[in-house]
């Protein structure tokens, strides 16, 4: 074989190339690739939250059944009768929570480290189907209990489906064409959400969306190999700083073992305390005739549902839309090679983030004030047609500014990756303060509270 | 006059690859097309057409809220009339407010006439044709609506 590798080496290289589980690693890693303050381990941290979704998801489906008469029954014989069921059913819980939270840690760690760049384009984008994956496995975990919040958390995704009738009724098309009837069928399997519903979400839950993530976490992970590992600054950049003292590769067995048993027991760990600590709600069983007041979504549906409350469609079909397309092409925008492996590109972008973390906030705060505070053009002229609502309302005007912010930086810096760096700053920015009102200062009716304790009582 | 017998070989060997490439592309097509249309429900427990009850047993001047059929009827002395119960933003179930509707969802009112005053619903709510059948009661028609003024005369 090569000579220049001594024995000790070659066992090394053995101990992952002939492990069938292991090989999934490269033989050698660089060292950027382990700095905990450029990864944070997210990556890994979602693939071991995986592993455990499917253990105790395996668990959990022994003893749940899938029909509206017994699905809640079935949950409540899970969490009162199964020895450890309710641990396990919390576990799953905070895994999933876990899962979404991470994601986006993940998606934020590798948009500011520039991890899009030099030929990882195709990589980024199935970062974001694995998001959006992500999203659909906990929406669809979520009407499984068949409990209220589970109810109306998915009557009310549906018609946020079935929300394109804004748009065809505004064109007259309907009658014709009802897309936003057609998704919604197709959805849930009926007019309303019931058996047909439960057995989609179900069969989706657990074999349909997990098979994808399965097969889109293999493609992330090869892409990762074929990209040459982890992003880090180019070999270009690190001779013109002048340190090329860690620019040694080195091989996997056993430092990145190690890293990797640190970050599993970490995980573990963690969600073994929450799950110890908060247990996953069970409210009564699922009642179609009367709606929970207030009906929120899973938590991070919230800021989507705060923008449905402007406008069904606008808040939930356009600005989502527009948010995963924005995400998909931004290695399309921005070709600036040289930017990857450096948090924020420099102190400049650092700089830039603040600017745009702070008018984002003063804008999105801005609009949400004068809507809580003075209510709306339908408050202000009632026979206002719906599609200027439709077009002008708080999420529609806080993505003009993002977006006028973006071209503004991009005139004066000529830069594509500070553009990118404050639009996508804004929208995070957005997306945080809109879920933020959703979870906390939104009651009864919808009606803005600075704390739930001021809830009305009926 | 006639080509080599290889290269006939030949052109029919291509023929034949290419023709079982498009024969795959083809048949698996059609047989996705006809496998997908297997999501597309058939079967629904919607119904569109019901009875519920006679006159007598609503209350006079007042909205009478019929939990499984998700309906406001509201009778006075000269007639009768239903209003759907079902918020045209998001589908969540209405409440009667004071002078008209109420969505919990998302804050949408209505007036008592079901149109839309405030809040993120685009649509007025819809009423609905009713008619007696021969045995007295009232048949609601979720297919067929009515302008709100229109009632079912006594």
């Amino acid at each position: 074989m090569s000579p220049g590798i001594s024995d000790e080496n070659r066992k090394r290289l053995g101990r992952i190339n002939k492990n069938f589980f292991l090989h999934i690693h490269a033989n050698k890693v660089h060292p950027h690739s382990l700095k905990t303050t450029y990864t944070f381990g997210l990556g890994v941290i979602l693939g071991f939250l995986f592993l455990v979704m499917i253990l105790t998801g395996v668990i959990l489906m022994m003893n749940y059944t899938p029909s509206i008469e017994r699905a809640y029954n079935s949950v409540k014989d899970i969490v009162f009768v199964v020895p450890g069921g309710r641990y396990i059913r919390n576990i799953h819980r905070w895994a999933a929570h876990g899962m979404v939270l991470v994601s986006f840690l993940h998606l934020i760690r590798v948009f500011f480290t520039g991890g899009y760049l030099a030929g990882r384009r195709l990589n980024w984008i199935i970062g974001v189907c694995i998001l959006v994956v992500v999203l659909f496995m906990n929406f669809s975990g979520y009407l499984l209990p068949w409990d209220q919040l589970a109810f109306w958390a998915v009557t009310i995704g549906s018609n946020i489906a079935a929300s394109f009738r804004e748009l065809t009724d505004i064109l007259g098309i309907t009658q014709v064409l009802d897309i936003g009837g057609f998704i919604k069928k197709l959805l849930i399997g009926d007019d309303t959400v019931g058996q047909a519903a439960l057995s989609r979400f179900f069969m989706l839950h657990v074999i349909f969306l997990p098979l994808t993530l399965m097969v889109l976490t293999a493609v992330h992970l090869w892409r990762i190999r074929k990209d040459g590992g982890i992003s880090r600054p180019t070999a270009q950049t690190v001779r013109a700083v002048g340190d090329n003292s860690a620019s040694e590769k080195f091989y996997s067995w056993p430092v990145v073992m190690w890293a990797e048993l640190a970050i599993l027991l970490l995980t573990v760990a963690a969600l073994l305390v929450m799950a110890f600590l908060f247990d996953a709600p069970l409210r009564e069983r699922a009642n179609p005739d009367f709606a929970e007041n207030p009906a929120k979504s899973p938590w991070y549906f919230l800021g989507i549902q705060e923008l449905v409350s402007y406008s069904a469609f606008a808040g939930g079909v356009i600005i989502p839309v527009l948010f995963l397309v924005f995400l998909i092409s931004i290695p399309y925008m921005d070709k600036e090679d040289g930017n990857m492996g450096a948090w924020f590109s420099g102190t400049a972008g650092r700089r830039l983030t603040w600017q745009s973390f702070g008018f984002s906030l003063l804008t999105t705060l801005l609009f949400v004030f004068i809507m809580v505070r003075y209510g709306w053009f339908r408050n202000w002229f009632p026979d206002i047609p719906q599609v200027i609502i439709m077009l002008i309302n708080p999420a529609t005007l806080s993505a003009l500014f993002y977006i006028t912010w973006a071209v503004w930086i991009k005139r004066r810096t000529a830069s594509s990756r500070m553009s990118a760096i404050a639009l996508f700053t804004c929208t995070m920015t957005g997306f945080i303060i809109y879920t933020a009102i959703g979870i906390w200062f939104r009651g009864p009716n919808w009606e803005f509270y600075w704390s739930s304790s001021q809830w009305p009582v009926f | 006059m006639q080509e080599p017998l290889h290269t006939q070989g030949h052109s029919r060997r291509d023929f034949l690859r290419r023709f079982s490439v498009w024969a795959a592309i083809g048949a698996g097509v059609l047989a996705s097309i006809s496998l997908l249309r297997q999501f597309i429900p058939r079967l629904t427990q919607y119904q569109r057409r019901f009875k519920i009850g006679r006159v007598n047993n609503f209350p006079v001047n007042t909205f009478t809220y019929l939990s499984d059929r998700k309906l406001f009827v509201y009778r006075d002395h000269q007639g009768i009339r239903a209003v759907s119960a079902i918020c045209t933003h998001l589908g969540c179930v209405i409440e009667k407010s004071d002078d008209g509707f109420l969505c919990p969802c998302h804050g949408s009112c209505y007036n008592d006439q079901g149109e839309v005053l405030s809040g993120a619903a685009t649509k007025d709510l819809p009423w609905f044709e009713l008619r007696k059948d021969v045995d007295g009661q009232i048949v609601v028609d979720l297919g067929r609506l009515v302008l709100p003024e229109e009632k079912l005369y006594l």
